[in-house]
């Protein structure tokens, strides 16, 4: 009997393999650029390893990966057993496109793309983990339609905005197509919500109430993040030791999403 | 050591085959490799080898092929083979080199498709590169008795 494979993607099958090893996987993402996603990622991985939950942190953005900048991780990376070894930062294992690539660039088109991520996928050696965290880039392009493809049987959204309109009304639109592709969407994070000063509080993106937001995206604002100059000179995983308010933020953001609402 | 683990995936895909299609064994695995990867055929088929043991899997022939990669830039149309593409790999710095227990390797070796981020167009510089497959391990044909 022949079992004609032909052209049977291996690095597929693969993938799925892996996925099948993890317990959950939250997405992150905003359909708009420069609102900290990759910080709230980061963030929440590191939260959620410090539940003592066996968590990864997968960078898509294949163009403007970031998520290593936060967690200061960097190539050379290398091979173990059973693929490559993701790095490790504040007990979460990390990977991204940008440990192989470092500072070049990456021009790429669609279906390479998605060949791509199943390939990173694929290759890397999670081992079992409770929660996989991925670092969506900006837009609703193929990084975006690949990561629900691989994923969406087991994942969440986690929505990212400022509390600009400007950013508002481009999340409304990436929150329809979570809607369409039915993907369960575990809530909004405000994300640079406000700033903390001597005198108080202050609101550089403006101020989003919570009913409003809910109205506008259908989904409940679950986590208020500060605005968090310090991680540009300080690893995320630095700034959660010293930043009592932003770590108890992220703290409550990955209780909500290990013990749900 | 990752001929090794592509090996380790095939291998245990056949095996998903054999239950899944209640044969009692497999015969013959044939794979093709992409150029790209830059794969050492004798280390996977060696790999193969290795782990076909067990009543299900022993004595299964093996065949492993290479793909070839043929490149082209989009902005010039100037058309290149691979061995093109091994002078400019050999150029990419160590500090990108992933690190393997006997030498370590370029990236494409793991990631393929990431060679817009290494090659480019040998006449007008372009990263703007096509390629015309050999960028995947791809399972041809199990026969199973």
């Amino acid at each position: 009997m022949t079992w004609s494979a032909r052209g049977f993607p291996y690095q597929e099958h693969e993938a799925r393999r892996k996925v099948d090893q993890i317990g959950s996987v939250v997405m992150v993402g905003s359909g708009k650029g420069g609102v900290g996603k990759s910080f709230v990622a980061s963030g929440l991985a590191l939260s959620l390893a410090g539940m003592a939950r066996r968590t990864g942190v997968l960078d898509v953005d294949i163009h403007g990966a970031s998520l290593p900048s936060y967690l200061r991780v960097r190539p050379p990376l290398r091979t173990g057993r059973r693929g490559i070894e993701p790095k490790r930062s504040g007990g979460v294992k990390v990977m991204s496109v940008a440990l192989f690539t470092g500072q070049n660039p990456v021009p790429m088109r669609g279906d390479a793309k998605e060949s791509l991520i199943t390939q990173l996928v694929a290759l890397t050696d999670w081992g079992p983990l409770d929660y996989l965290v991925v670092d969506l880039p900006p837009s609703m392009g193929d990084e975006l339609l690949s990561a629900f493809r691989l994923f969406g049987g087991k994942s969440r959204f986690l929505l990212v905005t400022t509390p600009s309109p400007n950013a508002l009304s481009v999340v409304a639109r990436l929150r329809r197509l979570i809607a369409s592709e039915r993907i369960p969407l575990e809530g909004v994070v405000l994300n640079m919500a406000y700033a903390s000063e001597r005198r108080g509080r202050s609101y550089p993106f403006g101020v989003a109430d919570a009913s409003s937001v809910r109205k506008m995206l259908r989904a409940d604002v679950i986590a208020e993040l500060p605005l968090e100059p310090a991680v540009n000179s300080e690893s995320l995983v630095e700034v959660l030791r010293k930043s009592k308010e932003t770590s108890t933020a992220f703290k409550a953001l990955a209780d909500r999403v290990v013990r749900g609402p | 050591m990752h001929e090794m683990g592509i090996a380790g995936g095939i291998v245990e895909y056949s095996l998903s085959l054999v239950d899944e299609r209640r044969a009692s064994r497999v015969t013959e695995i044939w794979v093709e490799v992409g150029e790209l990867m830059q794969v050492d055929v004798e280390a996977l088929s060696e790999a193969l080898r290795t782990l076909l043991s067990g009543p299900k899997l022993s004595g299964a022939k093996t065949n492993v092929k290479v793909r070839s990669a043929a490149f082209s830039c989009r902005r010039c149309g100037e058309g290149w083979k691979m061995d093109e593409v091994k002078k400019q790999l050999a150029s990419v710095p160590s500090s990108l080199l992933v690190e393997e227990p006997d030498s370590d390797e370029v990236p494409l070796h793991f990631l393929p498709y990431l060679y817009p981020a290494f090659v480019h167009c040998p006449k007008c510089g372009s990263s703007d590169v096509a390629v015309a497959d050999g960028q995947d391990v791809q399972l041809m044909r199990v026969v199973l008795e």
